[in-house]
């Protein structure tokens, strides 16, 4: 995907509620309005769990 | 984004507090919305033995580091369920957890114990699979607890799970579930007090935690819950918070402060027909527990696969808990616990 862009763009580019997801480049987590580049490799983390105990 | 306290660069933005927090900050939010609750809601007194229901996910886990580092020391309860491959590697997570903090951790096993697992049970009684676990787990959690003397029994069920437990209530009107759905559930005869610590973080925020301070918790969806109608409460939920941040816990919140009252009388007419299970012990509104029946369904050696007249569509999950009962007698868990020292 190109960038730049922002972490809430992309999740609105691939249809992703932000509130179900967390975004994590390298190590660490970052905010929705941060910005990526061409090069940047990020991880799109599912947080929603079924299970109701 | 920024840190609304340090102002340093923010890591996770908090929308219903219309907040970004930096890493040490946010450590900081979680840890006083576990500490808060704790407190406004006495779930833990000073001396008594905590038992955390773990399951090698994010919430449990999260819980577990969070109420060492408030000094509320607890030991761990797993419980395999003989998922396949989920639950090894589950009960890898889990151990591994506890083996690195040198914690205690005890374990359950349902197919090695009692001879099914949560496949068979669903198989066995034609029902969704997470009705059969859901059971499983509140009988062993309780009856453990009991049985090695635990005074609290702390699961890691979050504002999320709350919520979509409470809309799932509220649209069919279920009164006896809403008169009895609270972070705290006191201790009766029979019953372990059961505490949520996590009710007021959203599970963002526990798999936040969890990658910020380093937990390998498993990330993977539990295989039998795809698509259950907890997820579907939740994606519903998740829409409305997305247009109105703090919708969630404007809901949750504002139904323990002036909704639930209004629904104790039901939880209190259900807790009148509670007896002692003939089998086990446990609490039951039944002859034989919802467990017992489970089990002699899904692991008897005549193993059922019809519903009978006398068991209706229901009847195996609607397990009360939480409500006052004549004392039962003691309860068959096996169990093999161990100390796990931590290394170096």
């Amino acid at each position: 995907m190109d960038g730049p862009t922002t972490v809430l763009r992309l999740l609105e580019r691939l249809e992703l509620n932000p509130e179900s997801v967390l975004v994590i480049r390298g190590d660490t987590l970052v905010t929705r309005d941060a910005r990526l580049a061409d090069d940047d490799t990020v991880e799109i983390r599912p947080v929603t769990s079924g299970g109701a105990g | 984004m920024k840190c609304r306290v340090c102002r340093g660069p923010a890591v996770i933005d908090v929308r219903r507090h219309n907040a970004g927090f930096c890493r040490e900050h946010f450590l900081k939010h979680c840890r006083d919305q576990v500490r808060r609750a704790l407190d406004d809601l006495a779930m833990v007194e000073p001396g008594e033995r905590v038992l955390v229901a773990v399951s090698g996910g994010k919430d449990s886990l999260a819980l577990w580091e969070i109420l060492g580092h408030l000094g509320v020391p607890a030991d761990g309860l797993y419980l395999g369920l003989g998922i396949g491959g989920y639950s090894q590697r589950s009960a890898a997570a889990t151990r591994e957890f506890a083996r690195s903090r040198g914690l205690t951790l005890h374990e359950v096993d349902l197919p090695g114990d009692h001879g099914f697992d949560v496949p068979a049970a669903a198989a066995a009684t034609r029902r969704a699979p997470c009705g059969a676990c859901g059971l499983s787990k509140r009988h062993l959690f309780n009856a453990t607890a009991r049985q090695l003397r635990y005074d609290v029994v702390a699961t890691g069920h979050n504002l999320d799970d709350e919520a979509a437990v409470l809309l799932g209530n509220v649209l069919r009107w279920e009164t006896g579930y809403l008169g009895r759905q609270c972070p705290v559930l006191p201790a009766a005869p029979g019953f372990a007090r059961k505490v949520k610590p996590l009710y007021r973080l959203g599970e963002r925020e526990t798999a936040a935690y969890c990658i910020l301070t380093g937990i390998d918790y498993i990330v993977e969806e539990c295989p039998m819950a795809e698509g259950n109608r907890h997820l579907g409460m939740k994606a519903m939920l998740d829409g409305l918070e997305d247009r109105s941040p703090g919708t969630k816990a404007a809901f949750l919140f504002g139904f323990l402060e002036r909704g639930a009252p209004r629904f104790a009388e039901a939880s209190a007419t259900e807790r009148d027909a509670l007896g002692a299970c003939a089998e086990c012990g446990s609490p039951t509104t039944g002859a034989v527990c919802a467990f017992c029946r489970l089990r002699e369904r899904a692991a008897g050696p005549g193993r059922a696969t019809e519903k009978t007249a006398s068991e209706p569509d229901g009847a195996a999950i609607l397990e009360p808990d939480g409500v006052a009962v004549p004392e039962p007698g003691a309860v068959a868990v096996t169990l093999r616990s161990a100390a796990t020292p931590a290394s170096g």
